[in-house]
């Protein structure tokens, strides 16, 4: 049978393809579109509000606004806190849902199972802005409970509004982060424990394999596919710094620690519109994330053996 | 799943753990409760830790008299429904199309799709783009820009390749067109996994106060997390102080007013939860486990 032409086999799919191409102008308007938008950041289209007309009458400027956010006596404290604060989410939250998970799996009793998995799934429906509210008030001087906690036990010496310390920033996120996610992100990895067989423990038992044995030998190296895939979306997410949860924290007096390049750019950008200033200082941020991705999957390369892609 | 049959260390230490962990999880939920039950200027006394000290409803009494809570209540309902329903059915839609292997172009427009997941234009050009578009403060700039998922896709792309070909072959020689294949076999076939997407847009639609603070600048826009940050952040708490009598502003402070309104609009969460948690122990992880 001969080969019908491209139009012909188009045509009779046109169903089929209203669909894919309904995905396609999506991405075009709302993802490609914003891309080219990119290009205010060599121009001068700062309280401009008009894309089109940014786009072709602004004049070019080269690169002012990048030297000028390098400039800027925040740069270091933005490009530190934005890649310190997510190498060590990345560093810390990655593995915590693992090992949760591999703790839960390791709980026999069912009843006490369900109950640690109700509870902890909990957080992740609650916003970061009422969590973020609720250790706000934990942490009050006047009425919380942390601080008086922290005193009992000799960690503080006198009342510190820790939201007023730039150096408990750090670890104030980690810490959050961990509770509001650790039993959400050890769903997946628990589901892909259930579908270890079972008889591979027993053998391993009667072969006198004791209980981290049977963990190291058995549970991680079933479950390593999905690691590395949710490592790859964590590595590619890498830079994006959860908006909602720094924002909440941030206070005028911890900026040192917590100003990271998405606050930036919201509160120059958005509030005071200026425009193709903080288009650069996006772009600025792409830019190192490629780098990162770029430098993750050397390292990968090198260490493992194989890439993260 | 293998049981243990004795009682080692590394079992006491385990529950151990996890009974705290579920303590420090709870522990700040209650905390909130009791202090949104307290008198407000007791409260501030410091101490209250475990039951309310001074009992008093007159924080509840406060923010349930500010109109921008019903707001945010009917904003944040309304886009939560429409913009799941409507994300959850476009970005089916465009899966299908994706899982079929004999669409022209399939491959290239994979590849389209993908590279949004590694490079944006950033936030300045995509507000830009909204505006252009006339989308800054409507009700609709919460629900359009959502429609379609990319990741949601892939991880339904996946889900419709695992379906038989012969379902849909058989359907095609009943005579069915690709979009009655998709309304009535490929969507009941794969509810589970559209549950599991429906409950990440659902979440998400709940949760976000960034686009409301970006894209509106209308009370009447205002979503329910937007009113808390303004509340949690800006500290503009008591703005109905003017109907609060005298003898009620006693008995309220800044702290214990947040605390009222941050339980008032968890409360509805706490409803749905037992329900949620039926689902997603079950459907949730067959579903995303194909993904």
């Amino acid at each position: 049978m001969p080969r019908r032409s491209l139009i012909y086999r188009f045509a009779t799919q046109w169903q089929l393809q209203f669909m894919a191409l309904c995905g396609i102008l999506f991405v075009l308007t709302f993802h490609y579109a914003p891309m080219f938008g990119i290009v205010i950041a060599f121009k001068q289209a700062d309280y401009s509000v008009n894309l089109l007309r940014s786009l072709t009458e602004a004049p070019w400027i080269g690169l002012e606004h990048f030297r000028e956010f390098i400039d800027d006596y925040m740069f270091r404290d933005i490009l530190l806190n934005t890649v310190g604060l997510n190498l060590l989410q990345l560093l810390i939250n990655f593995p915590a849902p693992i090992v949760f998970a591999i703790l839960i799996s390791e709980v026999a009793h069912g009843r006490f199972k369900k109950i640690v998995q109700s509870i902890s799934y909990f957080p992740h429906f609650i916003s970061w802005i009422v969590f973020g509210g609720i250790v706000i008030n934990m942490l009050s001087v006047e009425s919380g409970i942390v601080v008086p906690v922290l005193q009992g036990i000799g960690l503080m010496d006198e009342p510190i509004n820790l939201l007023g310390e730039a150096d408990a920033f750090w670890p104030i996120i980690i810490l959050t982060s961990l509770i509001k996610g650790l039993g959400w992100g050890s769903i997946i990895y628990l589901a892909a424990i259930t579908t270890i067989d079972p008889t591979l423990y027993e053998a391993a038992t009667i072969d006198g394999a004791g209980r981290f044995r049977r963990i190291w030998h058995i549970t991680l190296p079933s479950i390593t596919g999905t690691i590395i895939v949710f490592f790859i979306l964590s590595v590619s997410n890498l830079l994006n710094s959860s908006f909602d949860h720094i924002w909440v924290f941030q206070t005028p007096l911890n900026l040192d620690r917590s100003e990271v390049i998405d606050t930036f750019v919201y509160k120059v950008g958005i509030t005071q519109m200026r425009y193709s200033y903080t288009t650069a200082v996006g772009l600025f941020k792409s830019v190192v994330a490629l780098v990162l991705l770029v430098a993750g999957h050397l390292i990968c390369k090198r260490v493992a053996g194989r890439g993260i892609f | 799943m293998y049981q243990a049959k004795r009682v080692d260390l590394f079992t006491i230490c385990n529950y151990t753990f996890l009974t705290l962990f579920c303590l420090l999880t709870v522990y700040p939920l209650f905390f909130v409760l009791i202090g949104s039950l307290n008198d407000g200027n007791d409260y501030m006394r410091g101490g209250v830790y475990f039951f309310p000290r001074d009992f008093s409803l007159a924080n509840y009494n406060v923010v349930l008299q500010d109109e921008r809570l019903y707001t945010g209540f009917k904003v944040s309902i309304g886009r939560t429904v429409l913009g799941t329903l409507t994300s959850v059915f476009f970005t089916a839609m465009v899966s299908y199309a994706m899982s079929r292997n004999n669409l022209i172009g399939r491959t290239p427009y994979y590849w389209v799709h993908l590279f949004t997941l590694f490079f944006g234009g950033g936030l300045i050009p995509y507000f830009l783009v909204l505006k252009s578009l006339a989308l800054i403060n409507t009700f609709w700039v919460y629900i359009i820009p959502g429609l379609f998922s990319v990741f949601n896709m892939i991880i339904l792309n996946a889900f419709f390749r695992e379906i038989p070909e012969e379902i849909h072959e058989s359907a095609t020689v009943d005579g069915a067109g690709e979009f009655r294949i998709f309304l009535l076999l490929f969507i009941p076939l794969s509810a589970p996994v559209l549950a599991t997407v429906a409950l990440w847009n659902a979440v998400h639609h709940w949760n976000s106060f960034f686009d409301a603070m970006i894209f509106t600048t209308k009370p009447h826009l205002m979503p329910l997390q937007l009113f808390l940050m303004k509340m949690i952040r800006e500290a503009d708490v008591i703005s109905n102080s003017q109907f609060v009598p005298p003898q009620v502003q006693r008995q309220i402070s800044v702290q214990t007013i947040r605390m009222a309104a941050i339980v008032v609009s968890t409360v509805p969460i706490l409803l749905v939860y037992p329900f949620l948690q039926r689902f997603f122990v079950t459907g949730f992880m067959v579903g995303s486990l194909k993904g």
